[in-house]
């Protein structure tokens, strides 16, 4: 089974995990792009919005469990075949999430184009900004190394 | 009245036909949003939609200079199977009716 193993500098990870529990922490709802059809009855309406919620909070506890003794001890994390999907749902809900609860100052355009400089916005958006880039760059990981994997599965 | 041509005539449908034809045909639309990688996108397109890397790539990128893309047209309960499964992806996707047909 093909897997990468990353490195990583954990005092520099580290706080940024807090950021991603705060947000795993939260009361699991859809993601903000979640939109029930038109006219749905109600019944649809929850299990669509249940179903939903319910991945997310899977996805972000597996991402949430990379970061376990090993990676503390050795800075390093293993993507596979087996992860690599969940994994990278996952930084997509928690990146969704950090524009609505903390990105909104940058802008859409800074956002869509990584040009976002360090700007006027205190310490708890930097460190939501560098969680946001971090997860990106996870995300690039796994599509070009494990893209076609996930693909095949 | 909406009618079919058949044999050079105009047949009229009957009405359970035509509420078919109208009302059975949905639109899975994904709209733009400002976070998801384009390479993120394209795979879930090829991944959910099973397009090849090209339409793939294609209709990113019209959700993304244009700000939405039509992914999928058919019958309503596979238009939602879709949409929901793209959210599940965490994509914008919604449902709506095709006004075209």
């Amino acid at each position: 089974m093909k897997r990468i193993e990353v490195k990583l500098a954990v005092a520099v990870v580290a706080p940024l995990l807090d950021v991603i529990r705060a947000l795993g922490e939260t009361p699991p709802v859809a993601a903000p792009g979640a939109m029930v059809p038109p006219d749905a009855d109600p019944d649809l309406r929850g299990a669509w919005l249940g179903e939903l919620a319910a991945a997310e909070a899977t996805e972000v506890r597996a991402l949430l469990a990379l970061f376990d003794e090993v990676f503390f001890r050795e800075g390093v994390v293993a993507f596979d075949a087996e992860n690599a999907e969940v994994i990278l749902r996952a930084c997509a809900v928690l990146r969704l999430r950090l524009r609505e609860s903390y990105l909104r100052a940058w802008g859409d355009d800074a956002l869509e184009s990584g040009d976002v400089e360090a700007g006027p916005f205190g310490p708890g958006g930097h460190k939501a900004m560098a969680c946001f880039l971090f997860l990106a760059t996870v995300q690039e990981l796994i599509l070009q190394h494990l893209g076609d994997n996930i693909l095949a599965n | 009245m909406p009618g079919a041509v058949s044999g050079g005539k105009i047949q009229v449908l009957p009405e359970e036909v035509q509420r078919v034809a109208t009302v059975g045909r949905w639109r899975v639309v994904v709209l733009n949003d400002p976070v998801n990688l384009m390479s993120y996108v394209v795979l879930v397109f090829r991944k959910v939609l099973g397009f090849d890397e090209a339409t793939a790539r294609r209709k990113m990128l019209e959700v993304h200079e244009q700000g939405r893309s039509v992914v999928w047209t058919g019958l309503r309960e596979k238009a939602e199977a879709y949409a929901f499964t793209l959210q599940e992806w965490h994509l914008s996707a919604v449902v709506e009716a095709d006004e075209a047909h």
